[in-house]
């Protein structure tokens, strides 16, 4: 009994370690981003560490394989540091998210995954139709508002990005404000988008959610009239608008941000219009689950409260400009809220119907040109 | 008719069923759903649609690669241009640029080539030395005399010994054009870069993202069809010309007088501009303006694993291409021929296509190893099995019959035969079959980024994860090391082949 | 036959494809002696040498090396175990082994002695570390002979062996290879399709037609008594002329023969050389020189007979007669009578 009070006591601390630095890690790469006016306002993410009693990172130590579907660049910092805090060892297979749930659902139970980090619901979806998760603990849930997880607890949102209508000033005055003035015959041929984008295609499964199927595929048949042009990645297409080969993009809120960032505000003319209360406005999620069979539960769980924690939020806003799912946390400097923008409510779960989605597209001919 | 060794068969039949073991997954995943699935995602208007257009495009590059290659490679080995290995040389090393890097390349430069165009001019750039190569080689062996004959009948302009020639050394070309063919098949990175829409993409987005491995699957058993069509269509067009090669070789080559020197020479230069010079100038500008985000060492490890992982891949499939090249080369009988097109069959399929199925055969069959090297490098084997094999029949067909008869008459086994004459006869041919393992496994990607071990990072892993957010400054090095390292095992194949 | 045989060939049948490509093969190859097999281009001479170093077997009959079965409908001895030597027709020296290397091929490792012994014998000392590629074709051949002399086999097979060789080379290399065969005592078999070269440098010879035996004899038995025309026409020039029998003997165009025959019509056989030009009507048969040929030391006539026959003669110079010329022509040797 000692003993285990003693270790509790020492994981307690070692979680509470974790959040300080976590904050520090935060900070320094805001400092790395050199002074740039967006770094002055910002308010530091707060230090408060969750007060839940049952903290799942008490019990856990190890190690972790996790397949994350999260590029390097963004979330290996947050990974290493999190080795340092807890002690549990991280090994992390990255990739794109569709091709990890892949990985994941033609591995099945001999997956050597211990969590599943994705970039989008979708591919969570996927993989927690197929019964490959186990729940994530109530208090890793609580902290993110219901929209903004699975239903059936299987994983949580670690953090979100609205769709957006990149628009180039240059060559469009009023920008469209819902989907359905993208029909109008006047952006014929100049809107860019990417098919085979996760996002797009869990905006078109939100479509389909909330509109039903019928009037989805006339949305669609009348998007395909108007000569969208395709793109491979969301990159490409807001770099084409950002040159004037599309008027506009269909993209998510923060490719404008890294473009800024990666050139400076003078050198980009693009910008972003937010569709409030349309479903193209659609906020979709990072998230992470954790996988039935590991072999370490509590290192998931672990894992899992620590992407929600308000550091690794802050960490998330100030890295990769994406919103926080916390409740009080702000958005990165000059971004609506969450609630400003009204995203359309839907489950995020559905997002995962996305063969079916496929399906449409390849008949109305969207998926590839 | 001799029987081959047993020790020739057994491994032989061994490294043909690596090769067609992802058939099996194809076919349990496309028969998940009924034979009426099947045959209504094959029998829709978009499938054929696609066929029509991955064939189009498949021949159109295989056709102008010919074009390309059959002058230069007649330039290089037969005329009396200056500096001609180093010609040769040049004009292979296109092949250690990715397509995917070719690609991104051209269209960051102008857009406005995406589609058909651009699939087009950075497939032919990036394939044309599968042409170019067979074909110097079989422009080497080729009998002077036929060549002398035209020159006395007064047909000795370049370009009627360059048609002469090409009639000789049909079947290199038909072989070169099939490589490339199967390579535009399964080509992924060039057409999505491009945005054509190509089978190979459809393939690739049912998995990574329509979590739908039945239609992709099914797709890609039409692949493998297609290339099974195309193995018998190389047959037909290979004939029986080899006789003109001369038996006895050629101590040097005859160089033929080039009439319009000026002319060959900007010929070959044009070529190694667009397919070579470009794309390295894209990427130096890249590194020379943006500088390089990783330090030396994450790059250092990253080229230490390119060179470990397609360095056992070498040696691996050298060892099972080996008793398949030899009895192919060797003992040519129909048995021996269906074991050398086995391996061909898989070829057409897209990388991602034979990463998922030893993803699923390596956590049924091979869970040890799965996600550690060995399955890495089987996945290796699988993909560039064709193409060492391909290399070492080439090879060991060179051989005189009369090599081994002698040899049996002089007491030596069939196991004595390989040893002391097939083998050491065929030591370039393995070095060359060697480096072409090495530099196509240091290109590959959807292979290692499902199997790799877990944080093994190679150049095209990390090259991959910086150009899928365009992110020029931190894939320049990357891009860079990955075409300065890949063109050693190119200039070394590409000397003997 | 007066020295013991070294390999019986007998009743040896072989089909290639349902097409039968040697009938009915039966000879006997003494020791210490060259056999030539001696036929035409594609009548199945490789074939049966193939047979006999075991690269194939014979659809039926029977092979044996000293006495011992070979090959048979149920036995089957490897080439590698026969010790049957064989030199290719472009010599199939080893391009990665020296010359050196390659005549130590078949031998046991370490005998220097042998090799050099070889090496002496094909005068080839000084280009022991050659490789093949550096030498002419007759060096290779000599080396291929070497090669499979080193082990002192039973048998050696050369086959078409200076075939690839230019025709000023091919005479004295065709002396100096049986030189060296006489000189290490060897028993040879030697494939050609040149019946000059059968002639002069073997001691027995088989005449394989249409993928049968022809003739197996001796170089002279097979040149002056010829089992067929078909033979005869093949060894050396022959004029075949129709003749009658009667009361046992054949008349043809040029004189008579006795004949045992009982067919009614058989051909005489009259080489050139025994056709001599009479000066009158009654010493020979009148005909009209039709062509000349001039060799320098003779000529040769193509005389249009009365009965529309053509024969060839050949003479001395001085009596080559002009064209169109009627000349008497008359046989100085009794003609050889076949049945076909």
């Amino acid at each position: 009994m000692p003993l285990t009070r003693s270790l509790k006591t020492k994981a307690r601390r070692k979680a509470a370690l974790a959040m300080a630095s976590l904050t520090t890690l935060a900070l320094l790469s805001l400092a790395a981003c050199g002074g740039s006016e967006t770094s002055e306002n910002t308010q530091p993410a707060s230090t408060t560490a969750t007060s839940d009693a049952n903290d799942p990172c008490e019990t856990a130590s190890g190690s972790l394989t996790v397949y994350s579907g999260r590029s390097e660049k963004l979330v290996a910092d947050l990974f290493s540091q999190f080795s340092t805090d807890t002690d549990i060892d991280v090994e992390v297979r990255y990739g794109d998210s569709g091709e990890l749930a892949g990985q994941i659902l033609t591995e099945g139970n001999a997956t050597p995954a211990d969590v599943f980090f994705s970039q989008d619901a979708g591919a969570l979806g996927a993989v927690s139709e197929a019964g490959l998760f186990i729940e994530l603990e109530d208090s890793i849930l609580n902290r993110v508002a219901a929209m903004y997880r699975s239903e059936s607890n299987n994983w949580v949102g670690t953090s979100g990005r609205a769709r957006v209508v990149l628009f180039n000033p240059t060559l469009v005055a009023t920008p469209p404000t819902s989907i359905d003035e993208l029909l109008d015959p006047q952006w014929k041929g100049k809107i860019g988008f990417a098919p085979t984008n996760a996002s797009w295609q869990s905006f078109v499964t939100a479509l389909r959610v909330l509109r039903g199927e019928d009037d989805a595929r006339t949305w669609l048949e009348a998007f395909d009239a108007n000569k969208p042009v395709a793109y491979e990645k969301n990159g490409a297409v807001r770099d084409a608008v950002n040159a004037g080969e599309v008027a506009l993009g269909l993209v998510n809120h923060y490719y404008l941000y890294e473009k800024i960032a990666a050139e400076g505000a003078e050198n980009v003319v693009a910008q972003n219009q937010y569709l409030p209360g349309d479903i193209g406005g659609l906020v979709n999620v990072a998230g992470i689950g954790a996988l039935e069979n590991s072999d370490n539960p509590e290192g998931s769980q672990c894992l899992a409260s620590y992407l929600v924690s308000d550091s690794a939020q802050g960490f998330f806003v100030e890295k990769s400009f994406e919103y926080p799912l916390v409740d009080g946390l702000a958005p990165f400097d000059g971004l609506p809220t969450l609630e400003e923008l009204d995203p359309p409510s839907i489950d995020l779960s559905d997002l995962q119907s996305i063969a079916e989605t496929q399906e449409l597209l390849n008949d109305v001919g969207l998926l590839s040109l | 008719m001799t029987r081959p060794p047993l020790a020739l068969v057994l491994p032989g039949l061994l490294a043909a069923l690596t090769s067609i073991a992802p058939l099996a997954y194809l076919f349990d995943i496309a028969s998940d759903r009924g034979l009426d699935f099947v045959w209504d995602e094959i029998w829709q208007q978009r499938t054929i649609e696609l066929v029509a257009r991955s064939l189009f495009l498949a021949a159109s590059v295989s056709i102008v690669s010919v074009f390309i290659s059959v002058p230069a490679a007649w330039l290089v080995t037969r005329g009396d241009i200056p500096f001609r290995s180093g010609w040769r040389v040049l004009l292979a090393l296109p092949l250690a640029i990715p397509s995917y890097l070719a690609a991104f390349a051209w269209i960051s430069w102008r857009p406005s080539l995406a589609g058909f165009t651009g699939a087009f001019v950075v497939l032919t750039l990036v394939t044309y030395p599968y042409v170019f190569l067979p074909v110097c080689a079989a422009l080497s062996r080729l009998n002077p005399a036929i060549e002398e004959i035209a020159v006395i009948h007064g047909r000795g302009r370049s370009l009627q010994l360059i048609l002469l020639a090409a009639r000789q050394v049909r079947g290199s070309i038909a072989t070169g054009a099939l490589l490339v063919a199967l390579y535009v098949l399964s080509d992924f990175g060039a057409v999505a870069t491009m945005r054509y829409d190509a089978f190979t993409w459809v393939i690739y987005s049912s998995y990574r993202s329509g979590f739908n491995p039945s239609r992709a699957a099914i797709l890609a058993i039409v692949l493998v069809l297609i290339a099974l069509a195309l193995l018998f269509g190389e047959k037909i067009l290979r004939g029986q010309n080899e006789s003109l090669l001369s038996a006895r070789s050629v101590d040097a080559n005859p160089r033929h007088r080039v009439s319009i020197k000026p002319v060959a020479i900007a010929f070959l230069s044009t070529i190694i501009v667009f397919a070579l010079a470009f794309p390295i100038w894209r990427v130096v500008t890249w590194v020379y303006r943006y500088g390089s985000e990783d330090s030396m060492a994450d790059i250092a490890t990253a080229l230490w694993h390119s060179v470990f992982f397609s360095g056992l891949a070498a040696l691996a499939t050298i060892q099972l291409a080996l008793p398949i090249g030899i009895l192919a080369g060797r003992y040519p009988s129909r048995s021996t021929t269906l074991l050398e097109q086995s391996t061909y069959v898989t070829h057409a399929l897209p990388g991602i296509v034979i990463a998922i199925s030893m993803v699923f055969l390596g956590v049924r069959l091979l869970e040890p190893i799965y996600l550690r090297t060995p399955l890495l490098v089987i996945a290796y084997v699988a993909l560039f099995l064709p193409v060492a094999v391909g290399s070492i029949r080439s090879a060991a067909e060179q051989i005189p019959d009369s090599l081994d008869e002698v040899s049996r008459s002089l007491g030596l086994s069939q196991w004595g035969i390989v040893r002391r004459v097939t083998l050491p006869l065929l030591a370039p041919g393995l070095l060359s079959a060697g480096a072409l393992v090495v530099l196509a496994g240091m290109k590959e990607l959807p292979a290692t980024m499902l199997l790799r071990p877990t944080g093994s990072e190679t150049l095209a892993t990390r090259l991959w994860t910086y150009t899928s957010v365009s992110d020029y400054a931190g894939a320049g090095p990357y891009a860079l090391a990955i075409i300065v390292f890949v063109s050693i095992p190119t200039a070394i194949a590409s000397r003997r082949l | 036959m007066t020295n013991t045989s070294i390999l019986s060939v007998e009743s040896v049948c072989k089909e290639f494809r349902r097409q039968q490509v040697l009938t009915d093969i039966s000879f006997e190859v003494p020791e210490r002696a060259i056999t030539a097999i001696l036929g035409p281009s594609g009548e199945g001479k490789t074939t049966l040498l193939r047979l006999i170093a075991g690269f194939d077997r014979p659809t039926s009959g029977t092979l044996a090396l000293r006495g011992k079965v070979v090959s048979s409908i149920d036995v089957h001895l490897p080439p590698e175990q026969r010790g049957v030597g064989i030199v290719p027709q472009d010599g199939a020296l080893f391009p990665h082994l020296t010359v050196e290397e390659n005549i130590a091929f078949g031998l046991p490792r370490n005998q220097y002695a042998r090799v050099d012994e070889m090496l002496t014998l094909i005068g080839m000392t000084s280009q022991r570390n050659s490789r093949p590629a550096q030498l002419s074709g007759g060096q290779q051949q000599r080396v291929s002979l070497a090669r499979a002399l080193a082990p002192s086999p039973e048998l050696i097979l050369l086959d078409e062996p200076f075939s690839a060789l230019d025709a000023n080379m091919r005479a004295s290399m065709r002396d100096e290879v049986t030189a060296i065969i006489r000189k290490t005592e060897s028993t040879a078999i030697i494939v050609t399709h040149d019946q000059e070269e059968a002639m002069s440098i073997s001691d027995r010879v088989v005449v394989l037609l249409s993928g049968t035996v022809a003739q197996f004899g001796s170089p002279q038995e097979i040149y002056e008594n010829p089992r067929s025309s078909h033979v005869a026409r093949f060894i050396g020039d022959a004029n075949l002329l129709s003749a009658i029998v009667d009361k046992g003997r054949a008349f043809h165009a040029i004189g008579s023969s006795p004949c045992s025959s009982s067919a009614q019509r058989v051909i005489a056989l009259v080489r050139p050389e025994h056709i001599r030009l009479a000066h009158d009507p009654q010493h020979g048969h009148a005909g009209v020189v039709e062509s000349r040929s001039y060799f320098g030391h003779d000529g040769t006539l193509e005389i249009r007979l009365a009965t529309g026959e053509i024969v060839t003669a050949r003479l001395p110079i001085s009596e080559l007669a002009d064209i169109g010329s009627t000349v008497f022509v008359a046989s100085i040797e009794t003609a050889t009578i076949l049945e076909n």
